[in-house]
């Protein structure tokens, strides 16, 4: 019941969903389902400290991708990384905890693997920037926008992690 | 080729509180099994319930349905040749305290009512809980890159 009236709350001032309450979006790409490399990342994120809200194993519509992929609709390789992302299986998951977003992108590595440092989920495990086995939300914003694309409202739980209190003053 | 089998495999909330939900993953992708459904849920008495329906005069089973539906499980359909069998060598003994080291109660739980995992104990109940669990559009078929035509040793 807490958790029905924290999250109608959230929903109401979106803000809400700031500081330890962040959320993003990341997702496994078909790559990184390939290679078996879920379990390997969904440890990362664990290991850090961060909760994990939502999660499943998708094959995503190449609808559903243009739309998640609209801000690069303009980009040569717009329809290629589209086709790529609906050929396979997807683990598409919504990672919560303070300064989330910036913290995923911060794992997760540069873009282009050659510049992704050892440490990082790309620096460790990727060679090629067409095959980067993970994405992350770039921005609060997108964040957003990406898990209510990805997700429904029910697929996003509410529990209380018994470690909050040794991760956060 | 090699029969496909398929199993269900649940980490329980205990699991999913201790952050073990990727180690879990890793050593059925590690073992080389194919991860062909994947959620997480509260999960409603109603289906722990039918779950544990063969359990329903034990003692413990109140407390049981009452752990299991206390907190998020993240649910899963594990795709391989015999893969019921293995891994229910892979999880380990129900009570942690007699699972060997190497498995996963073995290495992560000490006491029966936090065993951490569920795996299907046979090739029909794995069925039986996997359409329990999960709806057939839940389910993919994809081609593994890294399966080859024949699974005999070289």
């Amino acid at each position: 019941m807490i958790c029905l009236v924290l999250t109608i709350f959230a929903n109401l001032f979106p803000s809400a969903y700031s500081g330890v309450n962040e959320r993003t979006f990341l997702a496994v790409k078909p790559d990184g389902v390939q290679r078996r490399l879920v379990g390997e990342i969904v440890r990362r994120f664990e290991r850090k400290g961060f909760k994990l809200v939502a999660l499943k194993l998708v094959q995503a519509s190449e609808e559903l991708l243009r739309e998640h992929y609209v801000e690069l609709r303009e980009k040569p390789f717009y329809s290629r990384l589209v086709k790529y992302m609906s050929s396979g299986p997807v683990v598409a998951m919504v990672w919560q905890g303070l300064d989330v977003v910036h913290a995923s992108r911060a794992l997760i590595g540069a873009t282009d693997p050659g510049d992704a440092m050892p440490g990082t989920i790309r620096g460790d495990f990727c060679m090629e920037v067409g095959k980067n086995v993970i994405h992350g939300s770039d921005s609060v914003e997108s964040a957003h926008r990406e898990i209510a694309l990805w997700f429904r409202e029910a697929e996003l739980l509410c529990w209380e992690d018994s470690a909050g209190h040794w991760l956060y003053e | 080729p090699w029969p496909q089998e398929r199993t269900l495999v649940a980490v329980k909330p205990d699991g999913v509180q201790r952050r073990l939900v990727g180690t879990v993953i890793q050593r059925f992708e590690r073992r080389g099994f194919k991860l062909v459904g994947m959620k997480m849920l509260q999960a409603p008495e109603s289906i722990l319930a039918e779950h544990y329906r063969d359990l329903q005069r034990k003692p413990f089973y109140p407390a049981l349905i009452s752990y299991m539906s206390s907190g998020p499980v993240v649910a899963m359909v594990w795709e391989g040749p015999n893969v019921v069998h293995i891994s229910r060598a892979m999880i380990g003994h129900t009570d942690s305290t007699e699972a060997a080291p190497g498995t996963i109660r073995g290495d992560f739980s000490v006491h029966i009512s936090r065993n951490v995992i569920h795996a299907s104990d046979s090739v029909d109940g794995a069925q039986r809980e996997i359409e329990l669990w999960f709806q057939s559009s839940e389910l993919l078929n994809w081609a593994d890159g890294g399966h080859h035509s024949s699974c005999y040793p070289a």
